[in-house]
């Protein structure tokens, strides 16, 4: 007896399989890791450790917004909402609990999470119930509406000027008994480890067989429904499941920052900035958020330089040294000419060149 | 007549309910004030609802739109102002010139940015929701920032009239001039449409466009032209709406756009899409239901309108005068 023939899927998932360690791409990000890792004992700036662990959080945000977007084909507005959240309740439980605590760090990440994922749920059975282009707008409104509730309910959140909490322990004194690690470091290091295992639950999510059944109902609705896939089931648990690592991460960030205010965390800003992360990187690739998130921080670090050498050239004219200073400009035409011209972004259209080369019919 | 009688009881609830906890006087005022409101919001969601509706385009731009009229209309209000002081001047025909120059100023470059944009930036991705969304962000980015780089990125004081400030006495009821301006406009622009959509050749044309495009150019008309004017009406609206909004509150801003897009949303979710007279009711729910709870209970005036929002979605995913597609 002969073991049955594989189906399509079983056929591919071997194939990449035996592929893993000879793609390129495995040692790229191996090696991203490790810059990572030895980024603190390499480059002492603080200024530096400050760019690569947002870079982090943004990435794995991106990311976690690219399920979303890319995997799952809604475009939803609220996702620097559910980031928003996480900052708050984590800082709240922090900040406003009493003592700074190991238990309420944990508590505010847990209310966070429960929260979010309760209200991603309601949002999505109000949204994904009504044509899927709604979603958008419903989205954005929700989202404007929580801004609006940090700002007004100031008793709570600190209206306009919002909380700066405490880390408890380590994360504030540092474990300078074994490694010698400062408070910085130490939560440099958690947070780094809390991407790190974000973006590899996300990996396993998109490539299980329930993110190939979201790409499915991406690419074709009607038909994923008509095989049987009840599509609002999926599409629900899929930017649920998104919802919360946002919430996770924006718990991350006000550890990292220990600042929160309703710009910073739950504003449209926020929202612009990784849908640019996404679109630049590439929609659909998961690890487009790296580049993506990469390019808009560092230029965004790097500009006041220049900004300031706009300033001395153009010193003569007013007009001149407004367009030098109005940086959010170039990133609006760069945004609708990457639109335009590689859709796919720079992953997704790295990625179709290196397809292309693969079956293109070989040369001489 | 049957579908009428949803509507009178609707709107006779919506309006005399509050009278149990305000009293007459300040209903009236507020009655007033709410309707002036639903008025622009209605314009900035008229053009949104014609662009959304008919040519199934998300044009998240339309608030940028709705920013230069009302930069543009500050621009001209601002120089007439500086030499002839027509704004300052007690004469209502002078007043008058400045507002309806004002306007035009809005519509001119509202329009022709709508032509701009529909030519460069939406034509390629008709059909694309993610796309049309993701690069009239773009648009929306790049106008608001040029709007800062040009005006500067502070607020600034927009010129009203004088004759058209402060307000009448009615039978000691206060009566806001300006909102009432509003009303006016908003009728006649609901007029309209409805005239140009329903009555005429071109409405003709553009609603057979939307049900069967291929169809429609076979007949030798050139849809494309005819889309292209569509979105620019829908444009200009934006700009008048901007323009309107200026004045009304007296102080335009860069970002001011996209904070009444929001609004403008929400009223096209609750009138349902491509439904004129849907995004009226919707816009006059919206306006007056925030006036009254602003009056009872301040702090819950902006959860109202997503109440209403979710209510309304509920009992009909379609919107208040939508059809399911």
């Amino acid at each position: 007896m002969s073991a049955p023939a594989p189906t399509p899927v079983q056929a591919a998932r071997s194939a990449a399989r035996r592929e893993r360690w000879r793609a390129p791409s495995l040692y790229v990000r191996l090696a991203l890791l490790a810059a990572w890792v030895l980024l603190p004992a390499v480059v002492p700036s603080y200024q530096m450790l400050d760019l690569a662990l947002k870079i982090a959080l943004f990435a794995t945000l991106a990311a976690s917004y690219d399920v979303v977007i890319g995997y799952t084909g809604i475009v939803s507005f609220g996702h620097a909402m559910f980031f928003g959240f996480g900052a708050y309740a984590v800082a709240l439980a922090v900040g406003r609990l009493g003592a700074s605590t190991y238990g309420h760090l944990l508590l505010g990440f847990a209310a966070g999470i429960v929260i979010s994922g309760v209200l991603a749920v309601v949002v999505g059975a109000f949204s994904l119930r009504v044509k899927a282009i709604f979603f958008a707008m419903i989205t954005l409104a929700f989202a404007e509406f929580a801004l609006i509730l940090a700002v007004q309910w100031g008793a709570l959140t600190g209206g306009e000027d919002g909380l700066s909490p405490k880390l408890p322990g380590v994360f504030a004194a540092g474990a300078p008994g074994a490694f010698g690690l400062s408070g910085r470091l130490v939560t440099y290091y958690t947070l780094l480890a809390i991407c790190l295992g974000l973006f590899l639950l996300m990996s396993r999510f998109v490539h299980s067989p329930l993110g190939r059944t979201l790409q499915a109902i991406r690419d074709n609705e009607l038909r994923a429904e008509a095989l049987g896939y009840r599509t609002f089931v999926f599409q629900l648990i899929a930017s649920s499941f998104a919802s919360v690592v946002a919430t996770v991460l924006g718990g991350c960030y006000t550890m990292w920052v220990r600042y929160v205010n309703p710009e910073s965390a739950l504003g449209i800003p926020i929202m612009l900035d990784v849908l640019l992360m996404v679109i630049i990187g590439g929609i659909g690739t998961l690890y487009g958020g790296v580049v993506g998130a990469a390019f808009l921080l560092g230029a965004r670090t790097l500009l006041p330089n220049l900004r300031g050498l706009g300033a001395s050239v153009f010193a003569g004219s007013e007009i001149l040294q407004r367009l030098s200073e109005r940086w959010l400009l170039y990133f609006g035409i760069l945004f609708v000419l990457v639109v335009f011209f590689f859709p796919r972004g720079v992953l997704g259209t790295l990625r179709e060149m290196a397809a292309r080369r693969s079956t293109a019919p070989p040369e001489g | 007549m049957k579908r009428a009688a949803p509507l009178v009881i609707g709107a006779a609830l919506l309006l005399l309910l509050p009278l149990v906890a305000i009293e007459p006087r300040a209903w009236l005022t507020l009655t007033v004030a709410g309707l002036a409101m639903g008025m622009l919001i209605f314009l900035v969601a008229s053009g949104l609802t014609l662009i959304f509706g008919l040519m199934d385009v998300l044009n998240f731009a339309h608030g940028a739109l709705f920013s230069w009229g009302a930069y543009a209309g500050f621009t001209v209000a601002m120089l007439v102002n500086g030499h002839w002081g027509w704004a300052a001047s007690p004469s209502v025909v002078a007043n008058a010139g400045l507002f309806l120059l004002a306007v035009a100023a809005a519509v001119v470059v509202a329009f022709g940015l709508g032509i701009a944009l529909e030519r460069v930036i939406v034509r390629p991705v008709y059909g694309q929701h993610l796309f049309q969304i993701l690069i009239t962000l773009g648009a929306t980015i790049v106008l608001e920032e040029l709007i800062r780089i040009a005006w500067g990125p502070n607020d600034q004081v927009m010129p009203v009239p004088l004759t058209f400030q402060g307000s009448w006495d009615v039978a000691d009821v206060v009566v806001l001039r300006f909102p009432v301006i509003a009303i006016g406009l908003g009728a006649l622009v609901y007029g309209g449409m409805l005239w140009l959509l329903n009555r005429t050749r071109v409405g003709l044309i553009v609603r057979a466009g939307v049900e069967n495009n291929e169809m429609v150019q076979v007949m030798g008309h050139d849809i494309h032209r005819y889309f292209t004017g569509v979105f620019a009406v829908g444009s200009a609206l934006a700009g008048v709406g901007g323009l309107m909004w200026g004045m009304f509150s007296q102080s335009i801003r860069p970002s001011m756009g996209g904070e009444q897009l929001i609004f403008a949303f929400i009223v096209v979710i609750i009138g349902g899409l491509g439904s004129v007279t849907g995004s009226l009711v919707g816009a006059l729910l919206v306006g007056l239901s925030y006036n009254y709870v602003a009056y009872l209970v301040p702090k819950a005036a902006i959860g109202v309108t997503m109440g209403i929002m979710v209510l309304v979605l509920l009992v009909r995913p379609t919107g208040l005068y939508g059809v399911g597609k």
